[in-house]
């Protein structure tokens, strides 16, 4: 009868634990998906790691500064790995800064010069010909990150990129010295691979720091 | 490599079902979602930007604020900002981050939810109203993107509630872990003045009238447990 009163509360109630088995199964999967994505990206991009983590080490060893850009979840991903180049867990602390982080020169130039120069001009003010850009996109396509990275070729930067899906244009660049390309259609799950690669990225700079190995160009 | 068979991520799974239906209700009641991350803030403005700028075309845009600053200067701005039905996540790793826990104690107190992501070390029992722990215990994993997992996760969830409407309804409560500010032993509420005399305290229903003869003297910034009007303890002592 009192099915009839109130027909959502059974209802309801069976429907929300069958909702949150979904969930949970769902959840699981896709984790999984995101530590298989993580370690068969490390797996397939290990030379490539190593070779720009050496590059990256010659350069860092010699004084350089490393700016790391993005946007969006990006730019996020972007001061983390400013954040564990500069102040890392364990490992020697190197000058790492994210050129996301200010939002009034974010705003100032994306108001008075156009977005996609965001990253380009700071390069301008900040970079030395020692230095290292690295950008992250998803898409690989940023119009921002392309033309930063165009700039920083042009300065004598060493350019390091991570991208998604197919690289996008960011693969075909010949403004990037080192693209780490993560294959994979899902927004989300580039991203938590990507982390992974700077991670990667960042132990094999450590390393090559620590063997005295590095030579200064 | 990792061995087959277990569950390799733990409750996470069940852990994040519960805590995306809890969090889809709040939004669907009108909460705003203050993150907050003391140790990396851009994990607090990543789980903004989710909810604010889904990567998924066609998702609605969900109100999510990102705080900043340690657990002093988080309180002071989210005491004016948050309003009770809200949600509070903190990212981090407890360890290195123990006065989280009088942030998320005050937090309840004026009604908001709590839920704490991270990595390592869990926080005790009732410190958050939802605990979502990533895989892995090194100081990596808020690097890695096994931290960001679990907030992609509690994103991706989060609108796959929103497909059940009947199930976001405020009548249908009752799914996770009983929230300690809105049960009938006692309600948590924050001091916001005693100088007049009168002590008024903060609960998730507004600011009342507590009596606080049972307790030694309050101030304002201290947590107390409220029964039919009377503060019975003090809980936490402002900071």
């Amino acid at each position: 009868m009192t099915d009839f009163l109130y027909p959502f509360i059974e209802a309801d109630e069976r429907d929300a634990q069958s909702l949150l088995a979904d969930l949970a199964r769902s959840a699981e999967s896709k984790a999984m998906d995101s530590r298989t994505l993580r370690e068969a990206t490390l797996e397939r991009d290990a030379v490539a790691i190593a070779r720009a983590a050496g590059a990256m080490a010659e350069r860092l060893s010699a004084g350089a500064q490393l700016f790391v850009f993005g946007n969006g979840g990006s730019a996020t991903d972007a001061a983390a790995v400013a954040s564990m180049f500069r102040q890392p867990p364990f490992g020697r602390p190197l000058p790492a800064r994210s050129l996301a982080a200010d939002t009034a020169v974010i705003t100032a130039l994306g108001n008075d010069v156009g977005f996609e120069l965001v990253f380009s001009r700071q390069l301008i003010a900040f970079a030395q010909p020692i230095d290292i850009a690295f950008g992250l996109s998803t898409s690989g396509s940023s119009e921002n990150l392309l033309v930063a990275f165009a700039e920083a070729r042009r300065r004598g930067l060493l350019t390091v990129g991570t991208a998604g899906f197919d690289g996008g244009r960011m693969a075909a660049s010949p403004d990037i010295d080192h693209c780490l390309v993560v294959r994979s259609d899902s927004v989300h799950r580039i991203q938590e691979a990507q982390a992974a690669l700077a991670v990667a990225l960042w132990e094999s700079v450590q390393r090559e720091l620590e063997s005295g190995r590095v030579v200064a160009p | 490599m990792h061995s087959g068979g277990e569950d390799p991520f733990g409750s996470l799974g069940a852990d994040l079902s519960a805590t995306a239906l809890a969090l889809a209700r709040r939004f669907a009641g009108g909460a705003t979602l203050w993150c907050w991350a003391p140790d990396a803030p851009e994990h607090a403005q990543h789980v903004a930007v989710e909810f604010v700028h889904p990567v998924i075309v066609g998702k609605r845009s969900l109100p999510a604020v990102a705080v900043h600053g340690d657990p002093l200067a988080a309180t002071a701005q989210l005491r004016p900002l948050c309003r009770s039905g809200d949600v509070l996540i903190a990212v981090g790793s407890w360890s290195r981050h123990r006065e989280v826990s009088p942030v998320l104690l005050r937090a309840r107190s004026w009604g908001v939810t709590t839920i704490w992501v991270g990595a390592g070390e869990r926080p005790p029992v009732g410190a958050a109203d939802f605990v979502l722990a990533a895989e892995g215990d090194g100081a990596l994993a808020s690097y890695d993107g096994r931290l960001v997992l679990v907030y992609h996760l509690l994103w991706e969830l989060t609108h796959v509630c929103f497909e059940h409407p009947g199930l976001l309804r405020p009548d249908v409560e009752g799914e996770g872990p009983a929230c300690v500010t809105c049960s009938d032993e006692g309600r948590l509420a924050e001091v916001v003045s005693c100088d007049t005399g009168e002590v008024l305290g903060r609960t998730a229903a507004g600011v009342e009238t507590i009596d606080t003869t049972l307790v030694d003297a309050v101030d304002a910034g201290d947590v107390v447990l409220v029964h039919a009007g009377m503060a019975v303890t003090i809980v936490d002592h402002r900071r």
